[in-house]
């Protein structure tokens, strides 16, 4: 199967795979979170020992059904939930410090921002608490109400603002601050599928301009589409983490694409094909979709609890 | 006015002092430490005993000491007014989106229908006015206060909108300073505007005037002399009508009459002249009054206390006519450079209780006698008559006769025969008919300083209200940052009933007010058991009982301890009855409310950074 045109168009060389430690923009060791009661009693388990690394300049995926810990996840990581053990580092820096936020941008699941304000006031305030001057807050709206196309609602109240257009306006803050780690939790939610290919496109337009991405999804296409790499939640525990590429490649299966031939030489080709001098345009093996690959996962878990999908990477 | 408390001066109030007792007295600086490292102490404990439960004792012990460190090392210093007036900024723009302004037709509302409530014929209408504009802006605002903000930040967390927020480099003290800014920033400008509004409807409640004709007046001395005097009477306008006494230069006044006179004049000749009235005077004051301090004697004339006249607050001592009994004030500073009209301006208001009617109409006979503290040179005793909490006003001349030691009389000079070598002098106040009584207290007498602005001591008046404001909504953040928004509105409202009533709870607390606490109470009343009956329900209840009590009570002392004291910034009756709110008074007020707002913006942070928002 053919990788999206986007996609082969900005796809980075190899990962930083050998990154440095300042490479490692975000780093989980063995987080936890334990929804508790008022009396302190158990209710949930969110997240169990996960232990993640994204590295700068990629596209990384959260992914994984309802309930799965992704948001969790994310939640710890900007320091609106504190871990029940184990601890979630940015930039190298607990993710208690309100310090590290200077550099992050982040996109809540639904926007939540303040109806009673408008595009321009609403950007106005998330300047001022990055404490920018006035002018180049000035230039920066305006800036991104061009960019998510919002020139024409931007002294309307939020309130009258559809989906979508919300959710445009909670982009747009999330990059008041040239932030150099977005987090995006559920991008594409409430969006057209317009407006996903635009979302989409940003994101790897973001990683082109060397910025940091976390994102979590249940929407795998969009997974497929942008991710470099991805982790697989299923139950708060961590089920898959690796490349999408290398997640998706069927190991043990070839598959060969030819043209301008025979069909004898057709009927040769299953013997030798460099024989009978025929143009080899490609000769890899099949990739699955990550659908499918996802699912395995949740019903290899469902069979097996407690163990890791697949071994391999 | 009734003044139950002496106002201290403000170093006085604010240091520690032995008083005249030998009592020692912290001083507001010291007791505001005390209760803040006791509060910090007790604070960590319980934030480590909760953090000890969720995470174990070292982990625990870690976590109180960075969240302190934090704060201390990165956080306060951290905070930028920048980012807290976006935050004000956002407060107001929310409050405004909320229609708070509405507010504003509440109280225009409440002006225009005052005049059903306002007794036109009152005595005191001023008085009366004032009272009514600044006791129902007070509430209108406090309760705006109350509702402001203790909703704004559980809405945010509730509608998630503050993930938005704590996800940008903004402090938990900013979002704390930036709410308790924005929303007094708000009230502030309904309260300036409040406070306009109702100054004009006093002056023009007040405003009126009467007419008079030349033709109606009756002029005294004899014809054909050249200066001719009037007397006469006003139209009736506005419930009233004075008397008036026109000079022979042509310029008079009339009597005082609903706590307020008119100047008279004449202008024109001949046929044309006519009768000019001036606008009320003497309605709106700001007097400053100077006290002494009061002691009684007895009817023997020994020093002791005055008389309960079966009135259950003890505010007012009463003393016996036609005894030896008498109030004596002691004033300081008497000096001529003070004074230099040359005469010492009184002003009494004594409670009246007469053991017979008889003429209740006429006043009740005392005197008053000046005396030299040192020398003991007291002056002819000065008559005068007084009804029942009627003020009079005397100036005490400087050339007096006085009753020498071999009891002939002689003139002496106030400043320097009655007034000591400090500076000191002493009234006497006696009541002259048998089985009549005067009730006295301090501030019941007391020398008449220069007048003040009347308008300045209207706005001192409605700073009192705003002090209350700003302290009511920093309770509504602090409460906020860890409560739903309607149990922190409970909070909130009982944090200023407890401070309403402070004086109370303290005496339930100490045990100075009788009827047991709150479990004893509740069976007393269920029991219908009075008061003065010895609980006795059997050994158990009679042990246990009073044991829950004290641990209750003890909160309860706590309570009324830590919590502010709004009968402090409650003001409003100085400026209806005319009385001066002194500087001192005020920077108590606004160092109260300044210490209120540091520690409760403190509290907010610690609550609001140790809280998940996204739990």
């Amino acid at each position: 199967m053919d990788m999206p045109a986007t996609k082969e168009a900005t796809a980075p060389a190899e990962p930083v795979a050998t990154g440095t430690e300042s490479d490692v923009i975000i780093e989980t060791r063995n987080l936890t979170k334990v929804y508790r009661d008022f009396w302190g009693r158990q209710k949930v388990r969110a997240l169990k020992a996960l232990d993640l690394e994204v590295r700068r300049g990629e596209i990384f995926g959260l992914l994984g059904p309802n309930g799965s810990g992704k948001t969790t996840t994310m939640k710890l990581l900007l320091g609106l939930l504190f871990p029940t053990s184990g601890r979630a580092l940015v930039f190298g820096k607990d993710a208690s410090d309100v310090a590290k936020n200077e550099r992050i941008g982040y996109l809540p699941e639904e926007s939540y921002l303040y109806r009673f304000l408008n595009a321009e006031e609403t950007l106005d305030f998330y300047g001022r608490l990055f404490d920018m001057p006035a002018k180049l807050r000035q230039e920066r709206i305006r800036e991104l109400i061009g960019m998510v196309n919002l020139g024409w609602a931007r002294r309307r109240q939020l309130k009258e603002y559809s989906k979508g257009m919300a959710r445009r306006i909670g982009l747009a803050q999330a990059l008041i601050n040239d932030p150099e780690l977005i987090m995006l939790d559920e991008p594409t939610t409430g969006l057209d599928p317009i407006g996903t290919r635009e979302m989409k496109d940003l994101i790897l337009r973001l990683r082109d301009e060397g910025k940091t991405v976390l994102m979590c999804s249940h929407l795998l296409a969009d997974v497929q589409d942008v991710c470099d790499r991805i982790a697989i939640l299923y139950q708060g525990e961590l089920k898959e983490l690796g490349r999408v590429d290398r997640l998706l490649t069927v190991q043990d299966v070839t598959q060969i694409q030819a043209r301008g031939l025979s069909p004898e030489a057709q009927a040769e080709i299953r013997q030798v094909i460099a024989q009978h001098g025929g143009e080899l345009l490609s000769m890899d093996n099949p990739t699955s979709t990550l659908e499918e690959l996802f699912l395995n996962i949740v019903r290899d878990s469902e069979a097996r609890p407690g163990r890791r999908a697949q071994e391999k990477r | 006015m009734v003044l139950e408390r002496e106002i201290l001066p403000f170093w006085v109030w604010l240091l520690p002092r032995v008083d005249s007792d030998g009592v020692l007295h912290l001083g507001a600086l010291l007791l505001f430490f005390l209760i803040v490292v006791g509060l910090a102490v007790v604070s960590v404990f319980l934030g480590y005993l909760r953090m000890m439960i969720l995470q174990g004792p070292g982990e625990g012990f870690y976590a109180v000491a960075k969240s302190i460190a934090t704060a201390i090392s990165r956080d306060f210093p951290q905070t930028r007014m920048g980012r807290i007036l976006a935050m004000a900024r956002l407060a107001i723009q929310e409050s405004l989106r909320r229609r708070v302004l509405v507010a504003f037709f509440v109280f225009a509302v409440v002006l225009l229908f005052a005049g059903w409530f306002l007794d036109p014929q009152s005595d005191h209408p001023a008085r009366l006015y004032l009272g009514f504009v600044l006791s129902s802006a007070e509430p209108m605002i406090l309760i705006l206060a109350i509702l402001l903000s203790v909703f704004s930040l559980p809405n945010d967390i509730k509608n998630h909108t503050i993930y938005t927020v704590v996800t940008k480099p903004v402090r938990a003290s900013e979002i704390v300073l930036g709410r308790i800014l924005g929303f007094c920033t708000i009230l502030t400008f309904m309260l300036v505007v409040m406070c306009a509004v109702s100054y004009v409807f006093v002056i023009r409640g007040l405003d009126h005037t009467h007419t008079v004709h030349l033709d109606d007046m009756v002029p005294l001395g004899a014809a054909g002399d050249e200066a001719v005097s009037w007397t006469g009477e006003t139209s009736r306008d506005a419930h009233h009508r004075h008397e008036i006494t026109i000079g022979p230069d042509g310029f008079g006044q009339t009597d005082r009459q609903m706590d307020h006179e008119h100047s008279v004049w004449i202008v024109g000749e001949g046929d044309d002249q006519q009768v000019m009235i001036g606008p009320p005077r003497g309605a709106l004051v700001a007097r400053v009054p100077i006290y002494g301090t009061l002691r009684f004697k007895d009817r023997t004339g020994r020093p002791g206390q005055g008389i309960s006249v079966g009135k259950e607050w003890t505010y007012r001592q009463y003393i016996e006519g036609g005894s030896l009994a008498a109030g004596v004030w002691t004033f300081d500073g008497i000096t001529p450079e003070r004074y230099p009209e040359g005469y010492l301006p009184l002003e009494m208001t004594l409670g009246v209780f007469r053991t017979y009617k008889g003429d209740i109409v006429s006043p009740v006979l005392g005197a008053l006698t000046v005396k030299n503290p040192s020398t003991g040179l007291s002056s002819e005793p000065i008559p005068f008559g007084a009804r029942d909490f009627v003020t009079l006003s005397h100036q005490i001349p400087q050339q007096l006769r006085a009753i020498d030691a071999d009891g002939t009389l002689r003139d002496v000079d106030l400043f320097e025969d009655l007034v000591d070598e400090q500076g000191r002098t002493e009234i006497w106040v006696s009541c002259e008919e048998p089985a009549q009584y005067f009730g006295m207290a301090q501030a019941d007498l007391y020398i008449r300083g220069p007048d003040r602005s009347f308008a300045w001591n209207f706005v001192k008046g409605y700073m009192g209200i705003w002090l209350q404001m700003i302290i009511i909504t920093c309770f509504g953040v602090m409460f906020s940052t860890f409560l739903s928004g309607p149990v922190a509105m409970v909070a909130t409202f009982m944090v200023y009933m407890v401070g309403m009533f402070k004086e109370f709870i303290m005496g339930l607390a100490t045990g100075e007010l009788p009827g047991g606490g709150p479990v004893e109470s509740l069976l007393r009343t269920a029991l219908q058991m009075n008061i003065t009956i010895e609980l006795d329900m059997g050994p158990v209840i009679d042990r246990v009982v009073p044991a829950i009590d004290r641990v209750l009570l003890f909160f309860m002392w706590v309570a009324a301890t830590i919590f502010p004291d709004f009968g402090v910034f409650n003001t409003s009756r100085f400026v209806a009855y005319g009385f001066n709110i002194s500087g001192h008074l005020l920077a108590q007020q606004l160092v109260m409310a300044g210490a209120f707002v540091v520690v409760l913006s403190i509290y907010g942070y610690f609550f609001l950074k140790s809280r998940e928002v996204a739990a």
